[in-house]
């Protein structure tokens, strides 16, 4: 089965939607620094990435129980697969998981509950994102375990995602929203369709459909 | 342009085919980048003819120009075979002043890094969003750290001559991946004087097949306003159940 997930909510594009609990809603900590840049976003410079820019702080993320990690290294990935459950995505093949995860290019940030011991490894947050390190990234699989949502963890990934991403130089940065999620990616800096240009997605069935007209 | 017409030739002409495939040299170059490793420039692979029907799909682009195109038609699925080949000659013409042109598909990712940025700089259709010019040494690396590499190449031998065949870059289409779940496709570009003749189609036709072998589950990509049509009639969908593609501060 096919899903289209940059974020928490999967979305198959064959077969029927299962029912499902859905994730709790986003409520975005509104930041002063972030709305300034929204304000004329597409005409101000964007942010310079400097964790003095981050909503919290790694400090502030420490002193809440919460530990930022901005590699895959360590990351328990049958954890991840259980995040990914409880977000209503399918589970996936941890294998296929591990080889996503080296291929992300350094792409990857997480966070870690940071009682350690048992919780080592186990992501509470997690982001990532595939491209060709020069130009372009996709941000994929944005999570945050549905019981820790709405404090801020999904923005401090993504910032420090973004912040990673354009320290290296990528200057373009794209995902995929479901329209209930659009707006916590707005106040990250994110516009959807910007002058028309249009996500797509291919479909087998499509393609099928296509062929036999 | 009728299929049936190079039906009564095909035999000869897939022998032919094969025949000139080996014999074609590579031009001298002073760096060609091979997707993922660095070699001399050497073509490798076999070449085989496409499937007919995906030709049905395409044949209205072709034989604008000139009558004495040949379509090469295999006499078996490619399905059926095991490892879907790395090059594959999408058609073969002879063009008005004799010249014997062939126009080669390879997912090796044989491609010259001068060669991308002087298309690139081609006044083209820009099947992609967003073209600043682009420094060399930021082209080999994106290429390199692409997963896959796709490019159109045109193989021209002048009438009369057993020698000195061009080989030139005329379009390009890359796709970056986790190597597991997701594609995203980008920078499709094809020379403007080889545009118009579905070879586009044909290149993105064979990147997705190229995906899709390698188990690649979801691809996807970023279409221009003017474009999204193209993509659509190659099985893409736009906004799937209203998911919304998003850039980070757009410049556009």
């Amino acid at each position: 089965m096919t899903a289209m997930q940059s974020h928490g909510v999967s979305l198959p594009l064959r077969g029927s939607l299962s029912s499902r609990s859905l994730p709790r809603r986003y409520f975005s900590v509104s930041s002063l620094s972030w709305t300034k840049f929204l304000t004329g976003a597409r005409n101000l410079p964007y942010p310079v990435a400097a964790s003095s820019a981050f909503t919290l702080s790694d400090g502030e993320l420490e002193s809440r129980g919460f530990r930022v990690r901005r590699s895959p290294e360590g990351l328990d990935v049958g954890a991840l697969n259980d995040v990914f459950a409880r977000v209503g995505f399918p589970r996936r093949d941890p294998d296929r998981i591990r080889r996503a995860l080296e291929h992300a290019g350094g792409a990857v940030v997480w966070v870690e509950d940071g009682k350690g011991g048992s919780e080592e490894g186990k992501p509470v947050a997690f982001a990532r994102a595939t491209g060709d390190g020069v130009f372009n990234a996709v941000v994929w699989d944005v999570v945050v375990e549905p019981s820790l949502q709405g404090i801020g963890l999904g923005k401090a990934v993504m910032e420090r995602l973004v912040a990673d991403l354009r320290a290296k130089g990528v200057s373009n940065i794209a995902l995929y929203a479901e329209p209930r999620v659009v707006g916590f990616y707005r106040p990250l800096g994110f516009a959807a369709d910007p002058d028309g240009i249009k996500g797509m997605v291919y479909s087998r069935r499509n393609q099928q459909q296509r062929k036999s007209r | 342009m009728h299929l049936g017409a190079s039906v009564a030739s095909s035999a000869s002409s897939l022998c032919r085919t094969h025949h000139l495939a080996c014999r074609f040299q590579d031009p001298d170059r002073s760096w060609i980048y091979r997707h993922s490793e660095l070699i001399p420039g050497k073509r490798r692979g076999k070449v085989v003819p496409l499937r007919a029907n995906f030709w049905e799909s395409i044949k209205s682009g072709f034989g604008k120009n000139d009558n004495t195109t040949q379509v090469v038609e295999p006499p078996t699925s490619i399905e059926e075979e095991e490892t879907l080949p790395l090059e594959i000659v999408l058609l073969e013409r002879t063009r008005p002043d004799g010249t014997f042109e062939q126009i080669i598909f390879s997912s090796a990712g044989d491609v010259d890094v001068y060669d991308v940025q002087a298309l690139c700089d081609k006044d083209n259709w820009i099947f992609q969003v967003g073209w600043p010019r682009r420094p060399l040494g930021k082209i080999a690396a994106s290429l390199k750290n692409s997963y896959l590499v796709a490019t159109l190449h045109s193989i021209c031998r002048p009438s009369g001559s057993e020698v000195n065949d061009k080989k030139q870059l005329i379009g390009m289409a890359r796709a970056t991946s986790d190597h597991a779940f997701n594609a995203t496709i980008w920078d499709v570009l094809v020379d403007p004087s080889y545009q118009g003749q579905g070879l586009g189609k044909a290149l993105v036709e064979q990147l997705i097949r190229t995906l899709l072998k390698r188990d690649i589950g979801n691809i996807s990509l970023f279409a221009d306003n003017k474009v999204v049509d193209f993509y659509q009639n190659l099985g893409f969908e736009a906004d799937p159940e209203g998911i919304k593609g998003m850039f980070w501060y757009p410049r556009y």
